[in-house]
Protein backbone atom coordinates (compact mmCIF):
# COMPACT_ATOMS: atom_id res chain seq x y z
CA UNK A 1 0.00 0.00 0.00
CA UNK A 2 2.79 2.41 0.99
CA UNK A 3 3.71 3.21 -2.97
CA UNK A 4 0.58 4.54 -3.43
CA UNK A 5 1.03 6.58 -0.42
CA UNK A 6 2.99 8.89 -2.84
CA UNK A 7 0.47 9.73 -5.23
CA UNK A 8 -0.50 13.62 -4.52
CA UNK A 9 -4.28 13.75 -4.18
CA UNK A 10 -4.18 16.34 -6.59
CA UNK A 11 -3.23 14.20 -9.22
CA UNK A 12 -5.52 11.07 -7.51
CA UNK A 13 -8.13 11.81 -10.09
CA UNK A 14 -6.16 11.98 -13.25
CA UNK A 15 -3.89 9.45 -12.79
CA UNK A 16 -5.61 7.36 -10.19
CA UNK A 17 -6.95 4.63 -12.53
CA UNK A 18 -3.37 3.70 -14.12
CA UNK A 19 -2.00 4.21 -10.68
CA UNK A 20 -4.37 2.31 -8.51
CA UNK A 21 -3.88 -1.29 -10.51
CA UNK A 22 -0.56 -1.75 -8.89
CA UNK A 23 0.35 -4.46 -6.57
CA UNK A 24 2.79 -3.24 -4.76
CA UNK A 25 3.15 -4.31 -0.89
CA UNK A 26 6.68 -2.98 0.02
CA UNK A 27 7.52 0.77 1.72
CA UNK A 28 8.25 3.46 -0.17
CA UNK A 29 12.36 4.25 0.15
CA UNK A 30 12.58 6.65 -2.34
CA UNK A 31 10.51 9.82 -0.35
CA UNK A 32 9.49 10.07 3.09
CA UNK A 33 6.00 12.33 3.46
CA UNK A 34 4.90 13.60 6.69
CA UNK A 35 2.34 10.94 8.34
CA UNK A 36 -0.72 12.82 8.44
CA UNK A 37 -0.26 13.57 4.49
CA UNK A 38 -0.19 9.35 4.14
CA UNK A 39 -3.29 9.15 6.19
CA UNK A 40 -4.81 11.86 4.28
CA UNK A 41 -3.72 10.25 0.97
CA UNK A 42 -4.35 6.05 2.39
CA UNK A 43 -8.35 7.13 2.24
CA UNK A 44 -8.47 8.30 -1.22
CA UNK A 45 -6.13 5.96 -3.22
CA UNK A 46 -8.10 3.16 -0.90
CA UNK A 47 -11.14 3.88 -2.64
CA UNK A 48 -9.84 3.91 -6.14
CA UNK A 49 -7.84 0.95 -5.91
CA UNK A 50 -11.23 -1.06 -4.89
CA UNK A 51 -13.12 0.55 -8.10
CA UNK A 52 -10.41 -0.36 -10.30
CA UNK A 53 -9.32 -4.03 -9.14
CA UNK A 54 -11.93 -5.36 -11.71
CA UNK A 55 -9.98 -4.48 -14.87
CA UNK A 56 -5.93 -4.76 -14.08
CA UNK A 57 -4.39 -3.74 -16.83
CA UNK A 58 -0.07 -3.98 -16.86
CA UNK A 59 1.24 -0.33 -16.32
CA UNK A 60 3.59 1.97 -18.53
CA UNK A 61 5.16 5.50 -18.18
CA UNK A 62 6.29 7.14 -20.74
CA UNK A 63 8.76 10.21 -20.09
CA UNK A 64 8.88 12.50 -22.75
CA UNK A 65 6.20 13.53 -25.29
CA UNK A 66 8.60 13.92 -28.26
CA UNK A 67 8.43 11.83 -31.81
CA UNK A 68 9.83 8.52 -30.04
CA UNK A 69 7.79 9.21 -26.51
CA UNK A 70 4.41 10.26 -27.96
CA UNK A 71 4.76 6.95 -30.89
CA UNK A 72 5.47 4.78 -28.42
CA UNK A 73 2.47 5.87 -26.24
CA UNK A 74 0.27 5.69 -29.04
CA UNK A 75 1.06 2.11 -29.96
CA UNK A 76 0.97 0.62 -26.81
CA UNK A 77 -2.87 1.68 -27.13
CA UNK A 78 -3.57 1.33 -30.74
CA UNK A 79 -1.92 -2.25 -30.67
CA UNK A 80 -3.84 -3.85 -27.29
CA UNK A 81 -6.06 -2.75 -24.34
CA UNK A 82 -4.30 -4.79 -21.94
CA UNK A 83 -1.85 -1.82 -21.24
CA UNK A 84 -2.57 1.47 -19.59
CA UNK A 85 -0.10 4.18 -20.63
CA UNK A 86 0.62 7.36 -18.72
CA UNK A 87 2.98 10.07 -21.03
CA UNK A 88 4.74 12.59 -18.44
CA UNK A 89 6.15 15.80 -20.52
CA UNK A 90 7.03 18.60 -19.25
CA UNK A 91 5.19 21.18 -21.74
CA UNK A 92 1.70 20.87 -22.75
CA UNK A 93 3.08 21.47 -26.35
CA UNK A 94 5.57 19.99 -28.43
CA UNK A 95 7.60 21.75 -31.15
CA UNK A 96 8.54 20.14 -33.58
CA UNK A 97 12.38 20.02 -34.20
CA UNK A 98 12.49 18.63 -37.92
CA UNK A 99 11.01 21.77 -40.60
CA UNK A 100 12.30 24.30 -37.93
CA UNK A 101 15.15 25.65 -40.25
CA UNK A 102 12.37 27.01 -42.11
CA UNK A 103 11.71 29.22 -39.55
CA UNK A 104 15.45 30.71 -40.18
CA UNK A 105 14.70 31.71 -43.66
CA UNK A 106 11.01 33.29 -42.67
CA UNK A 107 9.59 30.27 -44.54
CA UNK A 108 7.73 28.11 -41.59
CA UNK A 109 6.00 29.53 -38.31
CA UNK A 110 6.82 27.99 -34.82
CA UNK A 111 2.86 27.96 -34.39
CA UNK A 112 2.96 25.74 -37.65
CA UNK A 113 5.21 23.23 -35.97
CA UNK A 114 3.14 22.96 -32.88
CA UNK A 115 1.49 19.77 -31.72
CA UNK A 116 -0.85 18.64 -28.43
CA UNK A 117 -1.22 15.44 -26.58
CA UNK A 118 -5.30 15.81 -27.01
CA UNK A 119 -5.75 13.18 -29.67
CA UNK A 120 -3.64 11.02 -28.29
CA UNK A 121 -5.60 11.51 -25.02
CA UNK A 122 -9.19 10.88 -26.31
CA UNK A 123 -8.09 8.84 -29.35
CA UNK A 124 -5.94 6.55 -27.70
CA UNK A 125 -7.03 6.78 -23.67
CA UNK A 126 -3.35 8.13 -23.10
CA UNK A 127 -3.22 9.52 -19.37
CA UNK A 128 -0.88 12.82 -19.87
CA UNK A 129 0.79 14.32 -16.62
CA UNK A 130 2.95 17.47 -17.64
CA UNK A 131 5.48 18.02 -14.98
CA UNK A 132 8.97 17.65 -14.45
CA UNK A 133 10.55 14.33 -13.75
CA UNK A 134 13.61 14.62 -10.70
CA UNK A 135 14.33 10.89 -10.40
CA UNK A 136 14.00 7.56 -11.70
CA UNK A 137 14.22 3.49 -9.95
CA UNK A 138 15.33 1.77 -12.47
CA UNK A 139 14.97 -1.54 -10.52
CA UNK A 140 11.59 -1.01 -9.07
CA UNK A 141 9.86 1.01 -12.01
CA UNK A 142 9.40 4.38 -10.13
CA UNK A 143 9.30 7.86 -11.38
CA UNK A 144 9.66 10.71 -9.16
CA UNK A 145 8.76 13.86 -10.27
CA UNK A 146 9.34 17.37 -9.16
CA UNK A 147 6.28 18.16 -6.76
CA UNK A 148 7.13 14.89 -4.80
CA UNK A 149 4.20 12.36 -6.71
CA UNK A 150 6.03 9.02 -7.54
CA UNK A 151 4.34 6.94 -10.39
CA UNK A 152 5.07 3.36 -10.53
CA UNK A 153 4.47 1.18 -13.25
CA UNK A 154 5.70 -2.33 -14.77
CA UNK A 155 7.36 -1.03 -17.63
CA UNK A 156 9.13 2.69 -17.45
CA UNK A 157 9.90 4.34 -21.41
CA UNK A 158 12.36 7.09 -21.63
CA UNK A 159 12.55 9.51 -24.88
CA UNK A 160 13.99 12.57 -23.45
CA UNK A 161 16.12 13.40 -26.69
CA UNK A 162 18.96 15.03 -25.76
CA UNK A 163 20.96 17.55 -24.19
CA UNK A 164 24.16 20.17 -25.03
CA UNK A 165 27.61 19.40 -23.15
CA UNK A 166 28.69 22.80 -21.57
CA UNK A 167 30.52 24.98 -24.18
CA UNK A 168 33.73 26.88 -22.29
CA UNK A 169 33.04 30.11 -22.19
CA UNK A 170 29.56 30.66 -23.36
CA UNK A 171 28.16 30.85 -19.79
CA UNK A 172 24.10 32.18 -20.36
CA UNK A 173 24.61 34.49 -23.46
CA UNK A 174 22.19 34.26 -25.99
CA UNK A 175 24.83 35.25 -28.11
CA UNK A 176 25.29 32.05 -29.91
CA UNK A 177 22.32 30.04 -29.92
CA UNK A 178 22.33 26.37 -30.91
CA UNK A 179 18.58 26.57 -32.16
CA UNK A 180 18.72 22.81 -32.17
CA UNK A 181 15.85 21.81 -29.73
CA UNK A 182 13.24 24.06 -31.43
CA UNK A 183 11.49 26.93 -29.59
CA UNK A 184 13.21 29.95 -28.16
CA UNK A 185 16.43 29.55 -29.43
CA UNK A 186 14.97 29.30 -33.18
CA UNK A 187 13.41 33.00 -32.67
CA UNK A 188 16.58 34.21 -31.52
CA UNK A 189 18.62 33.06 -34.08
CA UNK A 190 16.08 33.56 -37.21
CA UNK A 191 15.91 37.22 -35.69
CA UNK A 192 19.62 37.52 -35.00
CA UNK A 193 20.25 36.29 -38.31
CA UNK A 194 17.40 39.16 -39.82
CA UNK A 195 19.35 41.61 -38.35
CA UNK A 196 23.01 40.94 -39.77
CA UNK A 197 24.57 43.57 -41.23
CA UNK A 198 24.85 43.71 -45.16
CA UNK A 199 27.97 41.67 -46.04
CA UNK A 200 28.31 40.29 -42.69
CA UNK A 201 29.68 36.95 -41.41
CA UNK A 202 27.43 34.10 -40.12
CA UNK A 203 29.17 31.05 -38.56
CA UNK A 204 27.23 27.70 -37.66
CA UNK A 205 29.31 25.12 -36.06
CA UNK A 206 28.73 21.21 -36.45
CA UNK A 207 29.54 19.06 -33.23
CA UNK A 208 31.29 15.63 -33.57
CA UNK A 209 29.10 12.59 -33.95
CA UNK A 210 27.21 11.23 -32.70
CA UNK A 211 23.91 14.13 -33.16
CA UNK A 212 20.83 14.88 -33.11
CA UNK A 213 19.79 14.90 -37.30
CA UNK A 214 23.38 13.96 -39.07
CA UNK A 215 22.19 16.03 -42.19
CA UNK A 216 20.59 18.40 -40.55
CA UNK A 217 23.29 20.91 -39.95
CA UNK A 218 23.81 21.00 -43.54
CA UNK A 219 20.46 21.35 -44.75
CA UNK A 220 20.84 24.11 -42.48
CA UNK A 221 23.72 25.75 -43.92
CA UNK A 222 22.45 25.02 -47.54
CA UNK A 223 18.75 26.94 -46.39
CA UNK A 224 20.57 29.96 -44.53
CA UNK A 225 22.73 30.46 -47.65
CA UNK A 226 20.44 30.64 -50.13
CA UNK A 227 18.46 33.00 -47.83
CA UNK A 228 21.45 34.81 -47.34
CA UNK A 229 21.99 35.38 -51.50
CA UNK A 230 18.32 36.46 -51.13
CA UNK A 231 18.09 38.66 -48.69
CA UNK A 232 21.68 39.73 -47.67
CA UNK A 233 23.75 39.77 -50.66
CA UNK A 234 27.58 39.79 -50.22
CA UNK A 235 27.20 37.98 -46.97
CA UNK A 236 29.20 34.86 -46.12
CA UNK A 237 28.50 31.33 -44.13
CA UNK A 238 31.44 30.24 -42.70
CA UNK A 239 31.04 25.96 -41.55
CA UNK A 240 33.25 24.77 -38.71
CA UNK A 241 32.87 21.19 -38.93
CA UNK A 242 34.27 19.31 -36.07
CA UNK A 243 34.22 15.97 -38.01
CA UNK A 244 36.87 14.98 -40.09
CA UNK A 245 34.43 15.88 -43.56
CA UNK A 246 30.48 16.21 -44.32
CA UNK A 247 29.07 12.97 -42.56
CA UNK A 248 26.09 12.37 -44.14
CA UNK A 249 25.08 12.64 -48.13
CA UNK A 250 28.33 13.45 -48.80
CA UNK A 251 27.78 13.99 -52.85
CA UNK A 252 24.45 16.28 -52.61
CA UNK A 253 25.71 18.46 -49.85
CA UNK A 254 29.43 18.46 -50.96
CA UNK A 255 27.98 19.85 -55.10
CA UNK A 256 25.63 22.43 -53.05
CA UNK A 257 28.72 23.47 -50.78
CA UNK A 258 31.04 23.66 -53.80
CA UNK A 259 28.56 24.14 -56.49
CA UNK A 260 25.42 25.98 -55.83
CA UNK A 261 26.62 27.86 -53.01
CA UNK A 262 30.61 28.05 -53.31
CA UNK A 263 30.05 31.97 -53.48
CA UNK A 264 28.91 31.71 -50.27
CA UNK A 265 29.60 29.25 -48.32
CA UNK A 266 33.56 28.60 -46.56
CA UNK A 267 33.52 25.15 -45.96
CA UNK A 268 36.07 23.83 -42.77
CA UNK A 269 36.82 19.97 -41.68
CA UNK A 270 38.43 19.08 -38.44
CA UNK A 271 37.35 22.39 -37.00
CA UNK A 272 36.01 21.98 -33.53
CA UNK A 273 35.31 24.74 -31.25
CA UNK A 274 37.29 24.05 -27.83
CA UNK A 275 35.82 27.95 -26.14
CA UNK A 276 33.70 31.15 -27.09
CA UNK A 277 33.77 34.40 -26.34
CA UNK A 278 30.26 36.41 -26.87
CA UNK A 279 31.90 39.54 -26.06
CA UNK A 280 34.02 39.63 -28.86
CA UNK A 281 31.62 37.27 -31.19
CA UNK A 282 35.06 34.79 -31.71
CA UNK A 283 35.15 31.09 -31.73
CA UNK A 284 38.29 29.22 -30.43
CA UNK A 285 38.45 26.41 -32.80
CA UNK A 286 41.05 23.37 -33.35
CA UNK A 287 41.44 25.50 -36.69
CA UNK A 288 41.82 28.55 -35.27
CA UNK A 289 39.57 32.03 -34.18
CA UNK A 290 36.97 32.52 -36.03
CA UNK A 291 34.68 35.88 -35.70
CA UNK A 292 31.17 35.98 -36.94
CA UNK A 293 28.37 38.88 -36.88
CA UNK A 294 25.73 36.02 -36.14
CA UNK A 295 26.84 32.39 -34.89
CA UNK A 296 24.55 29.08 -34.81
CA UNK A 297 27.08 27.20 -32.13
CA UNK A 298 25.82 23.66 -32.32
CA UNK A 299 27.46 21.95 -29.14
CA UNK A 300 28.19 18.29 -29.02
CA UNK A 301 25.29 16.25 -27.60
CA UNK A 302 24.58 13.66 -25.27
CA UNK A 303 21.71 12.11 -24.11
CA UNK A 304 18.36 13.86 -22.19
CA UNK A 305 19.79 14.83 -18.76
CA UNK A 306 17.36 11.95 -16.84
CA UNK A 307 19.13 9.09 -18.22
CA UNK A 308 22.66 10.05 -16.58
CA UNK A 309 20.60 10.94 -13.53
CA UNK A 310 19.03 7.13 -14.05
CA UNK A 311 22.56 5.70 -14.52
CA UNK A 312 21.89 4.48 -17.37
CA UNK A 313 24.32 6.40 -19.95
CA UNK A 314 26.43 3.55 -20.44
CA UNK A 315 27.02 3.66 -23.71
CA UNK A 316 29.12 6.30 -26.14
CA UNK A 317 31.60 7.30 -23.09
CA UNK A 318 28.84 7.70 -20.87
CA UNK A 319 27.34 10.01 -23.56
CA UNK A 320 23.73 7.92 -24.38
CA UNK A 321 22.09 4.91 -22.98
CA UNK A 322 23.24 1.48 -24.74
CA UNK A 323 20.02 -0.95 -25.47
CA UNK A 324 18.80 -4.25 -26.33
CA UNK A 325 17.45 -3.02 -29.82
CA UNK A 326 14.86 -5.98 -29.94
CA UNK A 327 13.01 -4.04 -26.67
CA UNK A 328 14.86 -1.35 -26.65
CA UNK A 329 15.25 -2.19 -22.84
CA UNK A 330 18.40 -1.11 -21.06
CA UNK A 331 21.42 -3.21 -21.21
CA UNK A 332 22.46 -1.89 -17.16
CA UNK A 333 22.49 -4.65 -15.11
CA UNK A 334 19.50 -4.71 -13.38
CA UNK A 335 16.98 -1.93 -15.03
CA UNK A 336 15.26 -3.96 -17.96
CA UNK A 337 12.24 -2.49 -17.05
CA UNK A 338 13.55 0.54 -18.29
CA UNK A 339 13.52 1.09 -22.01
CA UNK A 340 15.08 3.93 -24.13
CA UNK A 341 14.55 4.92 -27.40
CA UNK A 342 15.30 7.79 -29.70
CA UNK A 343 17.83 10.10 -29.78
CA UNK A 344 18.97 9.40 -26.43
CA UNK A 345 20.27 5.81 -26.85
CA UNK A 346 23.20 4.48 -28.72
CA UNK A 347 22.54 2.32 -31.50
CA UNK A 348 23.44 2.18 -35.01
CA UNK A 349 20.69 4.03 -36.25
CA UNK A 350 20.34 7.74 -36.79
CA UNK A 351 19.34 10.17 -34.32
CA UNK A 352 16.65 11.41 -35.82
CA UNK A 353 12.73 11.89 -35.73
CA UNK A 354 11.23 8.95 -38.21
CA UNK A 355 13.61 6.33 -37.12
CA UNK A 356 12.82 7.64 -33.06
CA UNK A 357 9.22 6.80 -34.41
CA UNK A 358 10.16 3.16 -36.01
CA UNK A 359 12.13 2.51 -32.80
CA UNK A 360 9.11 3.49 -30.57
CA UNK A 361 7.26 0.78 -32.77
CA UNK A 362 9.77 -1.63 -32.14
CA UNK A 363 9.44 -1.04 -28.22
CA UNK A 364 5.82 -0.99 -27.96
CA UNK A 365 5.29 -4.20 -29.91
CA UNK A 366 8.12 -5.72 -27.66
CA UNK A 367 6.46 -4.34 -24.57
CA UNK A 368 2.80 -5.91 -25.35
CA UNK A 369 5.10 -8.96 -26.09
CA UNK A 370 6.51 -9.00 -22.52
CA UNK A 371 3.57 -7.94 -20.37
CA UNK A 372 1.68 -10.48 -22.12
CA UNK A 373 4.14 -13.58 -21.49
CA UNK A 374 5.70 -13.55 -24.52
CA UNK A 375 9.64 -12.08 -25.94
CA UNK A 376 10.12 -9.64 -28.05
CA UNK A 377 10.37 -9.82 -32.32
CA UNK A 378 13.12 -11.71 -32.72
CA UNK A 379 13.88 -9.92 -36.79
CA UNK A 380 12.72 -6.31 -36.22
CA UNK A 381 13.34 -3.84 -38.90
CA UNK A 382 13.65 -0.01 -38.72
CA UNK A 383 13.55 2.46 -41.58
CA UNK A 384 15.06 6.41 -42.18
CA UNK A 385 13.71 8.53 -44.65
CA UNK A 386 14.36 12.23 -44.71
CA UNK A 387 14.50 15.18 -47.04
CA UNK A 388 16.75 17.62 -46.98
CA UNK A 389 16.32 21.71 -47.90
CA UNK A 390 19.09 22.59 -50.60
CA UNK A 391 17.72 25.73 -51.29
CA UNK A 392 14.41 27.59 -50.07
CA UNK A 393 12.30 25.85 -52.35
CA UNK A 394 14.78 22.54 -53.66
CA UNK A 395 15.25 19.71 -51.29
CA UNK A 396 17.20 16.31 -51.65
CA UNK A 397 16.41 12.77 -49.94
CA UNK A 398 18.16 10.04 -47.96
CA UNK A 399 16.62 7.04 -46.58
CA UNK A 400 18.15 3.43 -44.85
CA UNK A 401 16.85 0.58 -44.03
CA UNK A 402 18.11 -1.47 -40.74
CA UNK A 403 17.54 -5.32 -40.34
CA UNK A 404 18.52 -7.02 -36.85
CA UNK A 405 21.88 -8.97 -36.69
CA UNK A 406 21.96 -11.75 -34.11
CA UNK A 407 25.52 -12.32 -34.92
CA UNK A 408 26.40 -8.30 -33.46
CA UNK A 409 22.93 -8.00 -31.84
CA UNK A 410 22.92 -4.42 -33.59
CA UNK A 411 20.30 -2.93 -36.34
CA UNK A 412 22.70 -3.50 -39.45
CA UNK A 413 21.71 -0.83 -42.60
CA UNK A 414 21.19 -2.97 -45.74
CA UNK A 415 23.46 -1.75 -48.22
CA UNK A 416 21.41 -1.36 -51.14
CA UNK A 417 18.91 0.32 -49.50
CA UNK A 418 20.59 3.21 -47.93
CA UNK A 419 21.42 6.24 -50.54
CA UNK A 420 20.56 9.61 -50.82
CA UNK A 421 18.41 11.19 -54.13
CA UNK A 422 21.14 12.29 -57.42
CA UNK A 423 20.85 16.21 -56.58
CA UNK A 424 17.89 17.77 -55.15
CA UNK A 425 14.45 19.30 -57.33
CA UNK A 426 11.33 21.31 -56.02
CA UNK A 427 9.27 17.56 -56.17
CA UNK A 428 11.38 16.62 -53.68
CA UNK A 429 10.91 19.98 -51.87
CA UNK A 430 6.77 19.08 -51.65
CA UNK A 431 7.72 15.49 -51.12
CA UNK A 432 8.83 17.07 -47.24
CA UNK A 433 5.87 19.05 -46.94
CA UNK A 434 3.39 15.42 -46.85
CA UNK A 435 6.58 13.24 -44.99
CA UNK A 436 6.43 15.65 -42.43
CA UNK A 437 2.40 16.12 -42.16
CA UNK A 438 2.11 12.00 -42.18
CA UNK A 439 4.94 11.32 -40.10
CA UNK A 440 3.81 13.51 -37.64
CA UNK A 441 0.28 12.05 -37.96
CA UNK A 442 1.39 9.21 -37.18
CA UNK A 443 3.45 9.93 -33.88
CA UNK A 444 1.16 12.14 -33.13
CA UNK A 445 -2.51 11.39 -33.82
CA UNK B 1 -7.32 -38.58 -8.17
CA UNK B 2 -7.50 -35.47 -6.83
CA UNK B 3 -3.36 -35.44 -6.88
CA UNK B 4 -3.48 -35.28 -10.55
CA UNK B 5 -6.62 -32.90 -10.10
CA UNK B 6 -3.82 -30.29 -8.93
CA UNK B 7 -1.32 -31.38 -11.01
CA UNK B 8 -3.11 -30.55 -13.97
CA UNK B 9 -5.03 -27.84 -13.83
CA UNK B 10 -2.05 -25.41 -13.44
CA UNK B 11 -0.48 -27.15 -16.38
CA UNK B 12 -3.99 -26.65 -18.33
CA UNK B 13 -4.19 -23.24 -17.94
CA UNK B 14 -0.54 -22.63 -18.77
CA UNK B 15 -1.08 -24.15 -21.94
CA UNK B 16 -4.58 -22.61 -22.58
CA UNK B 17 -2.23 -19.18 -22.00
CA UNK B 18 0.32 -20.22 -24.06
CA UNK B 19 -2.03 -21.08 -27.04
CA UNK B 20 -3.53 -17.36 -26.67
CA UNK B 21 -0.45 -16.29 -26.64
CA UNK B 22 0.28 -17.80 -29.67
CA UNK B 23 -2.83 -16.93 -31.38
CA UNK B 24 -2.07 -13.40 -30.93
CA UNK B 25 0.65 -13.48 -31.89
CA UNK B 26 0.04 -14.92 -35.54
CA UNK B 27 -2.91 -12.21 -36.15
CA UNK B 28 -0.11 -10.04 -35.21
CA UNK B 29 2.40 -11.21 -38.18
CA UNK B 30 3.25 -8.66 -40.32
CA UNK B 31 2.25 -5.97 -38.31
CA UNK B 32 5.23 -4.58 -36.58
CA UNK B 33 6.90 -4.68 -40.28
CA UNK B 34 4.18 -3.13 -42.09
CA UNK B 35 4.58 -0.57 -38.97
CA UNK B 36 8.09 0.86 -41.18
CA UNK B 37 5.25 2.19 -43.86
CA UNK B 38 3.12 4.19 -41.92
CA UNK B 39 5.76 7.08 -41.44
CA UNK B 40 4.99 7.95 -44.96
CA UNK B 41 1.63 5.96 -45.64
CA UNK B 42 0.03 6.99 -42.58
CA UNK B 43 -1.50 4.92 -39.31
CA UNK B 44 -2.57 1.07 -40.75
CA UNK B 45 -1.56 2.77 -44.40
CA UNK B 46 -4.53 4.68 -44.49
CA UNK B 47 -2.87 7.96 -46.10
CA UNK B 48 0.09 9.98 -46.58
CA UNK B 49 1.55 9.45 -50.12
CA UNK B 50 -0.39 6.49 -51.70
CA UNK B 51 -3.54 4.67 -49.52
CA UNK B 52 -1.75 0.53 -49.20
CA UNK B 53 -4.63 -0.67 -47.39
CA UNK B 54 -7.41 -3.05 -47.57
CA UNK B 55 -5.69 -3.50 -51.13
CA UNK B 56 -5.97 -7.70 -52.23
CA UNK B 57 -3.05 -10.22 -51.28
CA UNK B 58 -0.28 -9.83 -53.71
CA UNK B 59 -0.42 -6.30 -54.66
CA UNK B 60 1.63 -4.41 -52.62
CA UNK B 61 4.18 -7.25 -52.87
CA UNK B 62 4.64 -6.88 -56.76
CA UNK B 63 4.51 -2.95 -55.88
CA UNK B 64 7.29 -3.50 -53.97
CA UNK B 65 9.03 -6.01 -56.75
CA UNK B 66 8.28 -3.70 -59.41
CA UNK B 67 10.23 -1.05 -57.39
CA UNK B 68 13.13 -2.97 -56.34
CA UNK B 69 13.38 -3.99 -59.86
CA UNK B 70 13.57 -0.02 -60.52
CA UNK B 71 10.63 -0.21 -62.70
CA UNK B 72 9.32 3.13 -61.08
CA UNK B 73 12.35 4.79 -61.30
CA UNK B 74 15.16 5.88 -59.19
CA UNK B 75 13.19 7.69 -56.62
CA UNK B 76 12.84 7.24 -52.62
CA UNK B 77 10.88 3.85 -52.60
CA UNK B 78 12.99 2.46 -55.16
CA UNK B 79 16.18 2.41 -53.08
CA UNK B 80 14.01 1.76 -49.55
CA UNK B 81 12.15 -1.11 -50.93
CA UNK B 82 15.59 -3.11 -51.46
CA UNK B 83 15.90 -3.18 -47.80
CA UNK B 84 13.50 -5.85 -47.53
CA UNK B 85 13.44 -9.48 -47.94
CA UNK B 86 11.04 -11.06 -50.34
CA UNK B 87 9.51 -13.13 -46.74
CA UNK B 88 9.26 -9.30 -44.73
CA UNK B 89 7.56 -8.46 -47.91
CA UNK B 90 5.01 -10.88 -48.37
CA UNK B 91 4.01 -10.97 -44.29
CA UNK B 92 3.59 -6.42 -44.70
CA UNK B 93 1.48 -6.84 -47.63
CA UNK B 94 -0.81 -9.69 -46.20
CA UNK B 95 -1.34 -7.96 -42.89
CA UNK B 96 -2.29 -4.89 -44.96
CA UNK B 97 -4.18 -6.28 -47.14
CA UNK B 98 -6.16 -7.32 -43.86
CA UNK B 99 -6.76 -3.36 -42.98
CA UNK B 100 -9.73 -1.90 -44.32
Amino acid sequence: MDRRFFLGSALASAVGATLSACGGGESDPVLDLASSDRRTTTTTTTTTTTAASAAVKSRVIVIGGGMGGATVAKYLRLWGDAISVTLVERMPTYTSNIMSSLVLSGQRSLSSLSYNYDTLRSKYGITTVFGEVVAIDPVAGKVTLANKTVLTADRIVMAPGISFDTVPGLGSSDKMPHAWQAGPQTTLLANQLKALPSKGVVVLTIPKTPYRCPPGPYERACLIADWLKAKKPGSKLIVLDANPGIVTEADNFTNAFMGLHGNVIEYHANAEVTSVDPASMSLFTTAGTIRGDVINMIPRQRAGSLVATAGLNNATEGRFAGVNVLSYASTVSGASKVHIIGDSSATTQPKAGHIANQEAKVCADAISRILSGGSPDPAPVTNSACFSTITMTQASWLTAVFQYNPATLAMAPVAASSGASTGWNSENFKDMGKWFSTLMGDSFA
Amino acid sequence: MKKRFHVLVPFAMAAIAASASVHAQVGQAGRLLASNCFQCHGTNGKGGFDAINGKSVGEIYKKLKEFQAGKEGDGLMTKHALGYTDAQMVALDKWLSTQR
